[in-house]
């Protein structure tokens, strides 16, 4: 019945000087992400925080760093209609710390997902475009990076360049780009793998028949094949950024400066009987953030996979 | 039809080598003799076809030709120009030059189209690559392709996905004519198409053989379309020629007992007729560890023991342009 239906189409539109143009992969995609129910409550959570993070200053009562409730001896006091979230024991609004801790996670997450991807998508192009030699030393300096015990070569790191370089820097920039640095590996050898896999048809093939160039073929061909993969990898690359960056936070280890969830969650630690509110808020927002960016992922990848159909 | 040779091939000779994996370094444990010495001449404007079963050696000729996969050792002459030669050059421009000349059609329609280009920007890429159709002439000479392979031109905004087989092939075909190439290799074009399009697909390339005069070397395992297509056939056997002669010789009187053995293989559309099947011993050896002498004289019902394990025949004419390489016809 579609079938027919799609034919009678195609008839009328050949003598029609407007035609329709062809369903790309990315439209099929598309249609097949809008069903998809999830990924669509992960989108308006990521879109929600957006909202937070550029508009914090117009929704948090209160400016960053106020402690409101410290000079009236409102200070760890429960959440109520003036603090929403309540307050921690130096009397700031935990609601309004939230608001700002939005554009922290945020920027963690975007900035070293983008770090992190790009190194992955050129390590990943190069080792599996090129292999031989080259391949075989790249894939030797991933798999170092693979076996490191990421996160306390991070704290590591952290602590001897907070300690080194003048606080002005920007720690939370420092954190951002050493995420980065060290979450490429894995993302670089998919990465690879899906380049073997296109490298090796025939329409790349062709394209050598035909005289294309290296670069052509590298950026015409390979990369928009495997694009759908470095965007699935780049979401839930931003989901471990943000869970990283928590960690580190919490840990002590992240920019005592900036308004981080983790931070936060590091100052409730000390009173989680007495005020479940300074904690239970913040890791709410991590939680929240992460499963949202989680749930596009897997929506994304569903939805770009070339080998399901609608 | 001229007696000028486009494509000269002389000692062609493919070996894959295998190779064990260590961390750093490879060891080579093995060769694949995948084609083994092979020569042919096709002249201008015929259809020489390439048969054979399957991992003979046809495709791995055919890529050796085009240097897509650089030949081990030989020679490929294109109208006189030796391929490997231009090729080592590294001269880009002697090489696109070269390319424009030869083009190939690939067996699977469903994995030779990029899946993420419309049909126009599959079609214009060699334009973009070889430059010899002004820009403002592109999708004048688009819709020329399209007409040509009996497509429309609202096709062109559509992508590879939406298309049937037959029709990716017609893709697949305008593409390679896009270049106006001497030389058209059509790897098992049809193969993998419904039998109701095959005729389609191969009268379009007999028409546009006819139309622009292309030479095609035509690769295929399926005896029937060669008989329908091709001018002359060269039978191959584990990366050897056996035969090579005219179609209507080789089909009436084939010479070589693997080529008969093929032969009698065509199913006869016929309940009554009662035909002749040589059913050949064994399984086809590996290319890996192949025969000494002869290749095909473990399976041959001929095969006397001393000559045939010890000497390699060569291609020897027997009139008419009719080669055979056995060494029944020395005796």
């Amino acid at each position: 019945m579609k079938k027919e239906k799609s034919t009678k189409l195609e008839l009328q539109y050949q003598n029609e000087k407007s035609r329709p143009k062809g369903v790309s992969q990315w439209n099929i995609a598309w249609r097949r992400f809008k069903k998809n129910k999830a990924a669509l409550v992960g989108a308006l959570i990521i879109g929600f925080v957006m909202f937070l993070a550029a508009f914090d200053s117009l929704i948090a009562p209160y400016p960053p760093n106020a402690t409101p409730g410290f000079y009236v001896g409102e200070a760890r006091v429960p959440p109520s209609l003036k603090y929403l979230f309540g307050t921690d024991k130096l009397g700031h609004d935990v609601f309004s710390q939230v608001v700002y801790g939005a554009r922290s996670a945020l920027y963690v997450g975007f900035g070293a997902a983008a770090i992190a991807m790009s190194l992955a998508v050129l390590v990943g192009l190069v080792s599996g475009y090129y292999g031989g030699l080259v391949d075989n030393v790249l894939m030797r300096i991933t798999e170092i990076f693979l076996v490191i015990p990421f996160l306390l070569i991070l704290l590591v790191f952290l602590k001897v360049i907070t300690a080194v370089a003048p606080a002005s820097i920007g720690g939370l920039s420092i954190v951002t780009l050493m995420i980065g640095v060290f979450s490429w590996a894995s993302n670089a050898r998919i990465i690879r793998g899906e380049v073997l896999r296109v490298k090796e048809s025939e329409f790349i093939e062709a394209s050598k028949a035909l005289g294309a160039s290296k670069r052509r073929i590298i950026f015409r061909h390979i990369f928009p094949n495997v694009l759908h993969i470095i965007i699935v990898l780049t979401t839930l690359m931003i989901a471990t950024a943000i869970l990283v960056e928590a960690a580190v936070s919490f840990l002590g280890f992240g920019d005592p400066a900036a308004i981080t969830w983790g931070h936060q969650l590091q100052l409730a630690n000390e009173a989680v009987k007495e005020a479940w509110w300074e904690g239970v808020f913040p890791g709410l927002f991590i939680t929240l953030l992460v499963l949202g960016f989680n749930l596009l992922g897997n929506g994304l990848r569903d939805a770009l996979d070339p080998r399901l159909r609608e | 039809m001229s007696t000028e040779m486009v494509l000269e091939v002389k000692n062609l000779v493919k070996h894959f080598p295998i190779m064990s994996r260590g961390v750093f370094l490879k060891k080579q444990v093995g060769i694949v003799h995948a084609v083994d010495g092979v020569s042919f001449a096709v002249r201008k404007g015929e259809t020489f076809g390439l048969v054979g079963e399957s991992g003979c050696g046809k495709t791995s000729t055919a890529r050796a030709i085009l240097y897509l996969d650089p030949p081990t050792s030989g020679e490929v002459y294109f109208e006189g120009q030796e391929v490997g030669k231009i090729f080592k050059s590294k001269n880009k421009q002697e090489i696109l030059k070269l390319r424009r000349k030869m083009q190939y059609v690939f067996q699977n329609p469903y994995a030779s189209l990029d899946p993420r280009m419309t049909v126009a920007d599959i079609i214009m890429e060699p334009f973009a690559i070889h430059k010899h159709v002004p820009k403002s002439k592109w999708y004048d000479r688009l819709y020329e392709l399209l007409e040509l392979v009996g497509l429309e031109n609202y096709h062109a905004e559509r992508y590879p996905h939406e298309f049937s087989g037959g029709q990716r092939q017609r893709i697949c075909i305008a593409r390679a004519l896009a270049v106006e190439p001497r030389l058209l290799i059509a790897d098992e074009p049809v193969a993998s198409l419904d039998v109701s399009v095959r005729a389609q697909i191969l009268n379009l390339l007999q028409e546009l053989q006819r139309k622009l005069g292309i030479t095609y070397l035509y690769i295929s395992h399926d005896l029937s379309t060669v008989k329908h297509i091709c001018d002359r056939v060269a039978v191959m056997y584990l990366g050897k020629f056996v035969e090579i002669a005219d179609t209507d010789e080789l089909f009436s009187s084939p010479l070589h007992p693997y080529t008969q053995a093929l032969l009698s293989s065509i199913p006869v559309p016929d309940p009554e007729t009662k035909a002749l099947r040589i059913i050949l011993p064994g399984e086809v050896p590996s290319p890996i560890n192949p025969p000494s002498g002869c290749r095909f004289h473990p399976r041959c019902i001929y095969a006397k023991e001393h000559k045939c394990v010890e000497n390699a025949p060569k291609l020897v004419d027997v009139g008419r342009g009719h080669l055979v390489a056995c060494e029944r016809m020395f005796s």
